[in-house]
């Protein structure tokens, strides 16, 4: 996936894709595995930061896309698979129930039912929308086989929360240990000690 | 006995001068501005040439911070030193670094020599202009506005003393032309001074990278790598065995990538806080079936630590 294809994904996730972008994308996402499995990790991660739906972008994404992964379905039906599992994968980016980016366990309560339990392939929104291409990008197993039945729970407002918190506990961990770095190798001298909250002997 | 002198200045050296990989032989460098480049390569070499002293004033956010500042090149060596008037009250102090010890981030600051040569390093990541600039801290100065040409890093606005090249204020420009962090000197008088400060509670030696001893095959050891970084960055220091930590610069933004290996598994997500053009960026995950916590800390967006925590991977 080349740089200028990256900037155009990373704008379109940020809403500040024009035409020409989307364009770009777009036209490369049929072929484009590697583009198709970034796209979606870029976008589930997303949405447990801004709770944000990509449906409320201006521009008619799902359509478009459904266009063009038609496209490549018909040659994906052709070569024998399941119509409605090619669909699901790459229409479930916009599907941003955050339950998407739920994927393990924490702290030993088990989530489930991760497979696309719905169904149907026609939904662009399905609550247990599987997460299996965020999985498998992600570079692990499937995970399909480790989980009990219980219902696949949305992700909370409280993981966002929690990660926030993580976010900000970090800071204050590596803070200084950035800012050794910042003070040698920019050219603001050891001011960049003063961005970091707690100063430590 | 330990290690001669000569040993010891080599290790300086190694860390020092590591290699930038900045700057791709381009033929030209188009819409290099070569003397913003000469201002910044002259930005760059001033903190070795000059001693001074002020007040400096750090706004970011609704946050205001003010310290006070002194920098002396004593002979073969410089030693600074910055104390906050306000907040903490902490005090950090740099004693005796060689002036042959030019890191990574300085370099790629110092490309104007090479631009004939169609090396353009820093000149392809950002457009460089200048003009005149406003009175700091009672001193005349020039603008340099710097733009990025990606949307992976911050513009800035760099203002440099007249006479001596020395960077008098910067501000940080996010999207939507939005200030995100202001620093200037309030006052600045060019002698060596280190003035008595009220009392100081806490007193940080800042660090030094270790001079690189192990050999490649201790890098060949460390268990993770990054494996996409914006165009431009290169690595700030040598991971060592186990090494937690790897920092990127371009010459002006920097960021720094944590790992943690977890004991646990953790539902998969991101966090992220800002504060002023620094932004923290966590991110649990499986990384190849371990659950792991990756960190990015630094002067960048927040897509640019999302993308680089991205690329995280198992070395082996």
């Amino acid at each position: 996936m080349s740089e200028r294809m990256r900037e155009s994904l990373s704008a379109l996730l940020d809403d500040e894709a024009d035409e020409l972008e989307l364009q770009r994308v777009l036209s490369r996402i049929g072929d484009d595995q590697e583009l198709r499995q970034t796209w979606f990790r870029y976008a589930a991660a997303r949405s447990v930061v801004s709770g944000h739906r990509l449906d409320h972008l201006n521009l008619d994404i799902s359509g478009r896309v459904r266009d063009a992964i038609a496209g490549e379905e018909a040659a994906t039906i052709a070569a024998g698979a399941r119509p409605g599992q090619r669909l699901l994968r790459p229409l479930a980016s916009f599907a941003i129930a955050a339950s998407v980016a739920a994927v393990v366990v924490l702290g030993g309560q088990q989530l489930a039912g991760l497979e696309g339990a719905s169904g149907d392939g026609g939904q662009a929104v399905a609550g247990s929308v599987s997460p299996v291409g965020l999985v498998n990008s992600l570079g692990a197993t499937s995970v399909q086989a480790s989980y009990g039945t219980q219902p696949l729970p949305v992700l909370q407002p409280a993981t966002r929360t929690a990660y926030q918190e993580l976010a900000r506990q970090r800071m204050r961990k590596y803070g200084q240990e950035h800012a050794e770095q910042a003070a040698l190798n920019s050219p603001h001298g050891l001011i960049p000690f003063a961005r970091v909250p707690e100063i430590r002997e | 006995m330990g290690i001669t002198v000569v040993q010891a200045a080599r290790s300086w050296l190694f860390i020092c001068l590591a290699a930038t990989g900045a700057g791709a032989a381009a033929a030209t460098c188009p819409g290099a501005d070569s003397e913003a480049l000469a201002w910044l390569d002259r930005m760059s070499r001033s903190i070795n040439q000059v001693s001074y002293h002020g007040v400096v004033t750090l706004q970011r956010g609704g946050d205001l911070q003010v310290m006070q500042i002194s920098h002396a090149v004593d002979g073969d060596s410089t030693r600074e030193r910055l104390t906050q008037l306000t907040g903490q009250g902490a005090q950090v102090v740099r004693a005796d670094h060689p002036l042959s010890c030019i890191h990574p981030g300085h370099r790629l600051l110092r490309v104007s020599a090479e631009l004939q040569a169609g090396r353009c390093g820093i000149a392809e990541y950002y457009r460089f202009s200048v003009g005149d600039g406003e009175r700091v801290a009672g001193r005349k100065a020039v603008r340099v506005r710097v733009d990025p040409r990606d949307m992976y890093r911050y513009g800035y606005v760099l203002e440099l003393d007249r006479e001596t090249g020395l960077l008098l204020k910067t501000e940080t420009i996010g999207r939507g032309n939005r200030s995100l962090e202001k620093f200037q000197f309030a006052n600045l008088a060019f002698d060596e001074q280190f003035p008595d400060t009220t009392e100081v509670n806490v007193v940080h030696q800042a660090q030094h990278p270790a001079p690189a001893g192990p050999s490649p095959d201790a890098l060949a050891a460390s268990s993770w790598g990054v494996h996409w970084v914006p165009m431009g960055f290169t690595m700030t220091d040598t991971p060592r065995d186990r090494l937690l930590r790897r920092t990127y610069t371009d010459g002006l933004a920097v960021f720094s990538v944590f790992l943690e290996q977890l004991d646990r598994e953790i539902r998969a997500g991101e966090g992220v806080v800002r504060d002023g053009s620094t932004v923290s960026y966590t991110r649990g995950m499986q990384l190849e079936g371990r659950p792991v916590l990756v960190t990015v800390i630094g002067e960048v967006p927040i897509n640019t630590a999302r993308m680089v925590a991205d690329s995280v991977r198992w070395a082996r």
